[in-house]
């Protein structure tokens, strides 16, 4: 076994993975399988790596568990224990359920970084496309130096992330489906399930009670859908309903909403004399719309409804509080905005030309002194009045004619011009050797950057970096620059154009060799 | 800025002015300078409130003999909390401009239940509870009691009030409600009796329609209030309704059984009495001999509610012999109970009108009209003298001695109708008595007899030639203002089919079609999806509401709504509807988006405004067409045109569609705000619908806006959004519909004036 350090949290012997059997172990932070009898890991996923678990259904014969990474790839694990294979896999996918959603949103948020990294800049993207798909280097390379700096610079857009509200539609979006044989399947996913417990908190008390004890889970949520109380008809199907207390809950939770009373004097219909009620039959049904709505918008908010109930208690046995949000109330509800003279300092109008632009452009990296608008409309106002007394002071200036004929001088084909031949390039190059070779000067680039910066060398994970490195660029030589050049020969066009490049990857190559030699020389 | 009304300097506290609001003014002027009625139209949202206060203080203060008291009614407490703060407002800009404080006292009036400062009175939840709590610490008879008893509790802020607060006026100053209450703290008074006590030198009163239409509260509240009053019903479409359900009565089994509770207390309270003090029963009977008026020194504390009869009616006689023993009286009350009784079992529905019914009552069980007509005043006098404390347990057999005396009294414009069950339930037996007011101007004709000035004003008074009629009364000025905009900032559209052509309509043959609940469903649902924020939707009754969100909830339409916006729904429950709306408030606030399902003449479309982003649309599903089956209506509707020479359909449409006006109109409030008008209803694009719109609404609709598909609808929206999505500054409407000192005094402009109003 290999010595570890980490907790494992639960050890099934006598799975199966590519036929062979040996144990599955679940630790802290990742799951891992050994075959039998060796004492090292064949298989190790870290649980942020896994998207999502499936299980083979209740009737087959086979009983496995499959991983699916984030990746695309899967593993398939069999459970192979005749006597407990059910109960095997099932205490996994447990175990599993419980741990993957902990390590979820850190991956997905990593993974949604990347992915808007990719979208966004279509250079990195090519060069990802370059380097890592075609396994120069590994993606984790690739991103190691990128990501740093991106959590690195807005660390407070991570620290306070927001909290997600409810979609008010969320149990509309569990559409049963027929499976074909008189039943109905309801699919639920971790998000729904989070839903109907912040929406319903008597639906998890109850979940929280009779599961795992009474109910497996699953029987819980059939129960849940085959309950009077999520159907919601006037048609009380069955007497043993669990969820019938919910309803009753719900209701006392909706009372005691009331009773709470309005903290908006203007909403305040209680104020005139009251009429008798009578239940009709629908009636419940338009209770429960206001519960579910007003739950709904409770769970998008729950630091301010905690808030505002505290100061809810007191305004309602002293009426100490009420007067000012009455009497700010009252100010809004009788001011005609339009009627009075406008005060405050005066803005200037956004007069946007290109809106694209303005949605992305240049971020300040460090605070700046903002000014007001009224600072800018002074400053522009001075600048205004500066260029209208301008008056160019032209007694240390070329004469026109001497400028013009340096101007000519410097331009294509002037005589100070002739010189160069790269100028030429883009005349003498077809567009799409052209594009390849930006490609390869960005891969290239990319690479060396990963190899300068491993020196100066000092410590052994920098050695086989730089090692790898190495490989790396050889390995970059022959599939992506050999072609290259043997292409642009068969088009009888300059090598002159790669001559640069490998002028950069010799370079590497000397300096690889001398420290190689040097390290040779220091080992001796 | 200061402005010349035709000649009367009038402070308006604000830079700018809308148009309207100037032609408002000129018109009220006229107005008060005649010394007579007024029926003024203007649109919700153009400072009509303000325009009112700044005239009328202007006039008060140029003319302090001719006008005295400004008595402003309105309907709800927000609404007169609203009043008293744009009141203020003015007052400041006056102190402002003119350097001086003036002598102003302006103050809302409200029930005990919204003044109350008692720590444990004022913890009760309803009004009437409140009310007969005070009654029980501060009513004469239990102060007196306090003499010989100490520990007889009474109410501290009362006796305080009581001992000090009538010496000292109310200093001069605008007081809110809380400001009462602040004050009433600060000083260890009553608010509530100090208000009371207040109004009758206070120059500004603001309070509720009830206080002065309300027989049974007006004659206590209002009784002295100056003739050289100006009155002036705000929000006053509505003024009829307010007018005959303050003078109706009904009776239920319940309310009888109740009453015979009351009886049965009443006899033997003075079985006791008389054993332990029968010389304060012969004091009663001594007093009632020498007439009503003298018995009736009353303390203003010790009467619940006074008589429900008009004060010009009030009796000089003395109560007449059958009735003067407390015994006598309550076996009067008895007799009368059972006959109610017997005529409340009756198999069919029985109507019949007041002469009927006491002659019915004189051949059967031998009362006469005359003591009928004393049984209020009789048996205040009688619970008085029984040193009865909880008042509010007697509320049932208070109803029936106030039913005697109503129904002794007048003998035109009431009608009686016993219904042994509910039209909807014929099997269950519930029977009802309505004894049902007819005639608003009962109610409301000492208002105009009394008062030098009424001027009734509302958002939504179109047609205004039919208020005048049904509350009998002539108007010196009758004009509608319309709303100049700068920009068309309502967008009224008439959805008359679905898009598979089904004709949308909400009468009462289709009402129960799938095909025209689904396309209405329709209809919301793509609305949802093109409105931002808040969406209000109005049905026309609670039940059918009941009925469509079932049935869209089974087809699965409320579900597709709830992906665009959360849903809130009205219940008939007012702390349940209350919490619903300030969800949905909170709702559209944090930009989620939410629908309020609503009824036309619930709770919500006459007290709550939408906003700006509370209500971008307004969907009006159906006519909100009255029950027409009540027999109540149907009487009513006799007596109109027998009277009025109204015709039923006239006036059914004319309230159908003040109601649809005010659902809409609930959206637009102000000139920056803007909103969309749908009335869902093929009938709606009829012009004897349309033309009993509002003007400033009417204005608006064009011919491609009638009969639309949902489609198109959707895309008028769209477009319509859009469109009011720009920027919209003060510079665009600049003299256009919002005016300058400089510009509104430019000929052009007052020409311009003269065209807003619509005299009629």
């Amino acid at each position: 076994m290999a010595s570890l350090s980490e907790e494992v949290l639960l050890v099934v012997k006598k799975v199966r993975q590519r036929k062979q059997d040996g144990t599955l172990y679940l630790m802290a932070e990742r799951i891992a399988w050994g075959p039998e009898g060796k004492d090292r890991f064949t298989v190790s996923h870290l649980y942020a790596d896994i998207r999502c678990q499936k299980i083979s259904p209740d009737g087959k014969s086979k009983i496995q568990l499959q991983l699916v990474l984030h990746t695309g790839e899967s593993t398939t694990f069999h459970f192979a224990n005749e006597s407990s294979a059910l109960k095997d896999r099932d205490a996994a996918k447990e175990l599993l359920q419980q741990l993957l959603p902990k390590f979820k949103k850190k991956a997905n948020k990593e993974l949604e970084e990347k992915n808007r990294m990719l979208q966004e800049d279509p250079v990195l993207f090519q060069l990802y496309k370059d380097l890592v798909v075609s396994q120069v280097i590994s993606a984790e390379e690739f991103w190691a130096n990128r990501l740093g700096g991106i959590n690195n610079t807005d660390p407070g857009l991570c620290d306070n992330k927001q909290e997600v509200g409810i979609s008010g539609a969320f149990l509309a979006d569990i559409r049963p489906q027929t499976d074909g044989c008189n039943g109905l399947r309801y699919n639920l996913t971790a998000d729904i399930i989070e839903s109907i417990f912040r929406t319903y908190p008597a639906v998890k008390q109850k979940y929280s009670e009779n599961v795992p004890h009474n109910l497996t889970e699953k029987e819980f949520w059939t129960r849940f859908f085959q309950s009077h109380y999520f159907h919601r008809d006037r048609i009380n199907t069955g007497t043993q309903d669990i969820f019938s207390e919910c309803a009753k809950q719900d209701d006392k939770g909706l009372k005691s909403m009331v009773s709470q009373g309005v903290k908006n004097p203007l909403v305040d219909l209680l104020s005139n004399p009251d009429v008798t009620v009578k239940d009709s039959s629908n009636s419940a049904i338009i209770k429960r719309f206001n519960h579910h709505s007003a739950m709904v918008l409770a769970a998008g908010s729950l630091d301010q409804a905690s808030e505002t109930s505290s100061t809810d208690g007191n305004s309602r046995d002293s009426d100490f509080f009420q007067p000012p949000v009455k009497k700010v109330r009252l100010q809004e509800a009788i001011e005609y905005e339009d009627l009075q003279r406008e005060n405050g300092p005066k803005t200037v109008a956004l007069n946007l030309k290109k809106a694209d632009r303005y949605a992305h452009g240049p971020v300040p990296l460090q605070s700046q002194q903002y000014t007001t608008s009224q600072d800018i409309i002074n400053s522009v106002n001075y600048i205004q009045h500066e260029m209208a007394n301008y008056k160019p002071n032209l007694t240390q200036v070329l004469s026109s004619t001497s400028a013009s004929s340096a101007i000519a001088a410097l331009s294509p084909g002037g005589v100070l011009m002739q010189a160069g031949a790269q100028q030429a390039i883009n005349q003498m190059v077809p567009p799409e050797v052209q594009g390849e070779l930006k490609h390869l000067y960005a891969a290239a680039g990319e690479l060396l950057r990963h190899f300068w910066a491993c020196f100066p060398v000092n410590t052994p994970f920098l050695e086989e970096k730089v090692m790898k490195m190495k490989s790396n660029l050889e390995r970059f030589q022959m599939t992506k620059l050999r072609p290259f050049q043997d292409k642009i020969q068969r088009q009888y066009l300059s090598t002159n154009l790669t001559g640069h490049l490998e002028e950069m990857l010799q370079t590497a190559y000397s300096k690889f060799h001398i420290w190689q030699t040097r390290r040779m020389m220091r080992k001796t | 800025m200061k402005l010349n009304i035709e000649g009367l300097l009038v402070y308006f506290p604000y830079d700018y002015i809308y148009p309207e609001q100037y032609s408002y003014m000129l018109e009220l002027k006229r107005t008060l300078d005649a010394k007579g009625h007024g029926v003024l139209e203007m649109p919700s949202g153009t400072g009509k409130t303000i325009s009112l206060l700044s005239l009328i203080v202007a006039y008060q203060r140029a003319f302090p003999l001719e006008v005295t008291k400004l008595i402003y009614c309105s309907r709800t407490v927000p609404e007169i909390e609203k009043v008293v703060e744009e009141l203020r407002k003015l007052m400041e800009f006056y102190s402002k401009e003119t350097g001086e404080t003036n002598n102003f006292l302006a103050l809302a009036l409200s029930s005990r239940k919204n003044l109350c400062i008692h720590p444990e009175v004022s913890s009760l939840r309803f009004g009437k509870e409140v009310d007969g709590k005070c009654h029980s610490l501060t009513a004469s008879y239990i102060r007196a009691q306090r003499h010989s008893n100490p520990n007889q509790p009474v109410c501290r802020f009362y006796e305080e009030f009581d001992a000090v607060g009538r010496q000292v006026p109310l200093p001069a100053g605008i007081y809110n409600l809380d400001d009462l209450k602040d004050f009433g703290r600060r000083k260890g008074w009553c608010p509530y009796y100090l208000a009371r006590y207040a109004i009758l030198h206070a120059n500004i009163v603001v309070y509720s329609y009830h206080y002065l239409l309300d027989p049974k509260i007006a004659d206590l509240v209002s009784k002295e209030l100056a003739k050289k009053s100006v009155v002036v019903f705000d929000e006053a479409h509505n003024i009829d309704n307010v007018c005959i359900d303050s003078m109706s009565v009904n009776i239920t089994r319940r309310t009888l059984d109740r009453c015979q509770n009351n009886v049965d207390t009443l006899q033997n309270t003075i079985q006791k009495i008389k054993e332990t003090d029968a010389a304060k029963l012969r004091e009663e009977y001594r007093r009632l001999v020498d007439g009503l008026k003298e018995a009736s020194v009353a303390r203003e504390t010790d009467i619940y509610l006074s008589n429900p009869v008009l004060p010009d009616e009030i009796l000089q006689e003395a109560v007449p012999g059958t009735i003067r023993t407390a015994e006598h009286f309550v076996g009067f009350l008895r007799r009368f109970l059972e006959y109610l009784k017997s005529r409340l079992r009756v198999q069919h529905v029985v109507q019949e009108s007041t002469p009927q019914f006491l002659k019915d009552i004189f051949d059967k069980v031998c009362i006469d009209r005359k003591p009928l007509r004393f049984c209020a005043e009789r048996l205040q006098s009688l619970l008085r003298t029984l040193e009865i404390a909880d008042i509010a347990d007697f509320s049932a057999v208070t109803l029936i001695s106030n039913f005697a005396t109503l129904v002794s009294t007048y003998s035109q414009g009431f009608t009686i109708i016993i219904e042994p069950f509910e039209d909807r339930t014929p099997t269950i037996a519930n029977p009802v008595l309505h004894f049902s007011c007819m005639d608003p101007s009962i109610a409301i004709k000492p208002v105009f007899q009394r008062f030098q000035s009424v001027v009734i004003t509302s958002g939504t008074l179109s047609p205004l030639d039919i208020y005048p009629r049904i509350l009998d009364f002539r108007p010196v000025t009758m004009a509608s203002f319309t709303m100049t905009l700068a920009r068309t900032c309502l967008c009224p559209l008439i959805v008359g089919r679905g898009n598979d052509q089904v004709a949308l309509s909400s009468k009462f043959e289709t009402r129960e079609d799938f095909a025209v609940i689904r396309n209405y469903g329709n209809l919301l649902l793509e609305m949802s999806a093109v409105v931002p924020d808040g969406i209000v939707a109005f049905f026309t009754s609670y039940v059918y509401m009941e009925n469509i969100v079932a049935s869209w909830y089974e087809q699965g339409i409320l579900e597709n709504i709830q992906r665009n916006k959360l849903i809130f729904i009205e219940t008939q429950d007012a702390a349940e509807t209350s919490m619903a709306l300030e969800k949905y408030q909170e709702a559209c606030e944090n930009g989620r988006g939410a629908i309020l399902l609503s009824v036309a003449r619930g709770k919500v479309s006459e007290g709550i405004d939408f906003v700006h982003h509370f209500g971008r649309a307004v969907i009006m599903f159906g006519v909100p067409y009255v029950y027409t089956q009540s027999r109540i209506l149907k009487a009513r509707l006799e007596y109109l045109r027998d009277q009025f020479q109204i015709r039923e359909n006239d006036f059914l449409t004319f309230d159908a569609m003040r109601h649809a006006a005010q659902c809409v109109g609930r959206a637009i409030r102000g000139k920056t705000d803007y909103g969309l008008m749908i009335f869902a209803d093929k009938r709606y694009a009829r012009a004897d619908k349309r033309g009993k719109l509002p003007r400033w609404i009417q204005e608006h609709i064009t011919d491609g806006s009638l009969n639309l598909t949902v489609d198109e609808t959707v895309q008028l929206s769209k477009h319509f959004l859009r469109q009011m999505a720009q920027p919209f500054r003060q510079e665009d409407q600049l003299g256009l519909s919002l005016l300058t000192l400089e510009q509104l005094q430019s000929e052009e402009m007052l020409k311009k004036i003269t065209q807003i109003a619509h005299q009629t």
